[in-house]
């Protein structure tokens, strides 16, 4: 197993900033793209793994616990309401946009309006509390940081645990306030 | 020497690079662009381009534009009177007494642009790099590797459109670090890109976009506003294309002039037409159309993580990005006016070509990482789609899964390999499906390694490896939209039967169903605005609503028809009032 911090030149540790990987990325990309005399296909994707793992921070934490199996994932005690209110928003508004496209006459657009629109509110204000969070896994990614290299492995892998879900809410959030945007616009 | 060609859908280019510069080849004409028409005569062979356009206006039956909007795409997807077979077919196109495919045709032209350059350069040009719209999915670029291979070039690359405008506009800033959007609106596809230029590296960010919108649709509209205006309704398919072409040019006219007259003699036997119309107005029809192209712009931006602050630059390729209204529009979703210092017809084509000259190697210190635009996945129990590769990977990009065994014995597993972003399987695009080979093995001792790999054009290919044995082998991925003797057999039976089809009894089934839909609506309308509506403004919806009824009891189409328009038009305030609401 190949590791991605020594592979981009990164020194191993919980926080890294966005901009860093980018620019290692692209100085060692533009010499291994198979294009490029010199360049091989095999490192090209390798490098391509190792930069979307350090990008994502939750998959970047279990890359400096050398990648521990996954074992069945739990939704965290402190997001379990927080869980509830997601799944729900996405339902929600995957059954809007379907009847909003099925719907031939704008009589009956019309008619999801307001339904939408109290959805879109609901949207909003979830979005908000993922956000805080967030910004809460952020601070304890900080705190780790700080004290890096001393760490509590099982509070390492609760903490990617975590972060995975809000980056996966977050973003499946995301998605569903554009689509419902689409039907405003 | 590898030429650089851009394959639209309404023009196409080539050109090389030649002593440090993209050169774009003109034919004998003079003319860069190529229209990508063929015209299929009786006998002979077909004509491409410039000859074919003059054949157009004349025999459109036999001439086939835009095939650009058919490559890799099944029927049932399509609805086109070309098209013929049964929905999930390859899409196939009746001209002239043949059967031919998409990559035929886009072979014809290929091959006229290869006869171009090599007329120019007076040696042979045997490779090329071709253009795709960047939204293509795996069908649609193998179906245009296989058009480049059926007119005779080693296919070095496939690349996307906005990339290619990229590298275009990055070519002289090269010592740049800056991240970019490119909005390409062209005459059948819309993409949009944001990418990252960092010292002659360019980093596709991410990509989105729509392959069936662009100037076409916009022509359609505009030419039905003519039909409205002048209350001409078209009797042959030759009145359709000249409408639809002074559609175009007036498109064209009104995007520098703010009005002009239009003047078609004897559309009609008796019919002149001669109206004006201004930009006004054709900017009311094609707003709708235009507008679809702002989600897939904040979709791209969202999937880069490039907040509009930290943008650059926006640049404008395709000709349609000629309208005003789509620079303004444009300029509304960046916040920023956008650089219009690349030419919207030949930037893509000057792209392919540097692409072509960083692949023989004469350009140096450029590289391009484009990205593969939606993600590929597999079937899961219970019809859910799993993604191994998501979208926006670096391309080439390699991903896999480990398979076993659910029985002792069994021989093999059908794998379902779907392209798309929808969390159903069905909702995907299919690409096709392969049988993983398992050796004599007791439950869950068989262990079957798969390999995805995506490689640099964006096509898929796929690998097992039975970790016991160590065997290798290529999945042959059977692709849904490869057309067997068979099917083309079926899909000319099936075309006798189509012509048989009462296409009555289709437009009222159309039109009962609009008329199930309306009925509620309005009753609900009506309950939720109980408050806001004269007893007038009721009894009136009221009284259309019930011809609609009677319609409907009537079984006559146009009756039926005509009184849903009305219903329609009369509910529209509702309809309004309803949005309004909803919005306090």
């Amino acid at each position: 197993m190949y590791d991605p911090f020594s592979l981009l030149g990164l020194e191993r540790r919980p926080l890294l900033a966005e901009e860093r990987i980018g620019n290692a990325y692209r100085q060692l990309a533009g010499t291994l793209h198979p294009d490029q005399p010199g360049g091989d296909t095999g490192a090209f994707r390798e490098l391509g793994e190792a930069a979307a793992t350090l990008s994502d921070p939750s998959r970047r934490l279990r890359a400096l616990l050398g990648n521990p199996a996954y074992s069945s994932p739990r939704i965290p005690q402190q997001a379990s309401d927080l869980f509830l209110k997601v799944a729900w928003i996405l339902q929600h508004s995957d059954r809007l946009t379907e009847q909003y496209a099925a719907a031939s006459t704008s009589l009956s657009k019309a008619l999801l309006s307001a339904p939408v629109q109290s959805l879109f509110l609901e949207l909003n204000a979830t979005s908000t509390l993922l956000q805080e969070w967030r910004t809460t896994l952020d601070k304890e990614l900080v705190q780790l940081d700080l004290s890096w290299p001393s760490h509590d492995p099982d509070c390492v892998l609760e903490l990617a645990d975590s972060l995975a879900y809000a980056i996966r809410w977050t973003a499946q959030l995301r998605e569903r306030k554009l689509a419902l945007q689409g039907i405003f616009s | 020497m590898i030429a650089g060609i851009d394959l639209g859908t309404t023009n196409s280019l080539i050109g090389v690079y030649e002593s440090g510069f993209p050169t774009l080849l003109a034919d004998s004409d003079g003319n860069r662009l190529t229209p990508s028409i063929v015209f299929y005569p009786e006998q002979e062979n077909p004509l491409t381009g410039r000859e074919a356009l003059r054949h157009q206006a004349i025999s459109p039956e036999r001439t086939i534009v835009s095939v650009k909007r058919l490559m890799g795409r099944r029927l049932g997807e399509l609805g086109t009177e070309f098209l013929h077979g049964k929905k999930g077919d390859a899409a196939a196109l009746h001209v002239a007494g043949r059967v031919l495919t998409p990559e035929e045709v886009s072979s014809e032209i290929l091959k006229k642009l290869k006869n171009i350059a090599e007329t120019r350069l007076g040696c042979e040009v045997p490779k090329a790099v071709i253009t795709v719209p960047a939204y293509f999915n795996d069908a649609q670029r193998a179906a245009t590797r296989k058009a480049g291979e059926m007119a005779g070039f080693t296919v070095e690359r496939i690349i996307s459109e906005p990339t290619a405008a990229a590298l275009a506009y990055g070519l002289d800033r090269l010592q740049d670090r800056s991240k970019i959007a490119v909005y390409d609106l062209g005459g059948g596809t819309f993409d949009v890109s944001i990418l990252q230029l960092d010292n002659g590296v360019f980093q596709v960010l991410s990509t989105h976009g729509d392959t069936r919108l662009g100037g076409d649709d916009l022509d359609e509209e505009i030419a039905a506003l003519i039909k409205r205006k002048t209350q001409v309704i078209p009797s042959s398919p030759q009145e359709d294309i000249r409408l639809l072409e002074m559609a175009r040019s007036s498109k064209e006219t009104l995007s520098t002039q703010e009005s002009c007259t239009i003047r078609l003699p004897f559309l009609q036997e008796d019919k002149s037409i001669e109206l004006t119309l201004t930009r006004a107005e054709i900017e009311s029809v094609c707003a709708p159309i235009i507008r679809r192209t702002k989600m897939h712009c904040l979709k791209a931006l969202e999937d880069a993580g490039v907040p509009l602050a930290e943008l650059n630059e926006v640049i404008l390729v395709g000709g349609s990005t000629r309208m005003p209204f789509v620079r303004n529009f444009v300029a509304e979703i960046f916040g920023k006016v956008p650089d219009l210092s690349q030419h919207p017809d030949e930037a893509v084509a000057l792209g392919a070509i540097i692409q072509a000259a960083i692949l023989e190697g004469t350009l140096r210190n450029v590289a391009l990482l484009d990205v593969t635009p939606l993600s590929l996945g597999l079937e899961t129990f219970g019809g859910l789609m799993n993604v191994i590769i998501p979208r926006n990977t670096s391309i080439p990009a390699k991903a896999g899964e480990m398979f076993t065994n659910a029985v002792a014995g069994q021989a093999g597993m059908k794998i379902n390999v779907l392209q798309g972003e929808r969390e159903l399987a069905s909702d995907n695009w299919l690409l096709g499906n392969f049988e993983i080979p398992f050796s004599p093995s007791a439950k869950g001792a068989a262990r079957i390694g798969v390999q995805f790999s995506i490689d640099a054009d964006g096509i898929l290919q796929v690998l097992a490896r039975d970790t016991k044995t160590g065997d290798e082998k290529i999945l042959e991925l059977t692709s849904a939209v490869e057309v067997s003797d068979e099917a083309v057999e079926s899909m000319l039976a099936g075309s006798l039967e189509h012509a048989l089809e009462d296409m009555d009894a289709r437009i009222f089934t159309e039109n009962r169903l609009k008329a199930e839909e309306m009925l509620p609506a309005v009753e609900a309308a009506l309950v939720q605005l109980c408050n806001e509506l004269s007893d007038e403004e009721i009894r009136q919806v009221r009284f259309y609503a019930g011809e609609v009824t009677s319609a409907l009891e009537s079984k006559e189409t146009g009756r039926l028809k005509n009184a849903l328009s009305i219903l329609d038009n009369a509910t529209q305030s509702l309809a309004t009032r309803l949005i309004e609401r909803a919005m306090l």
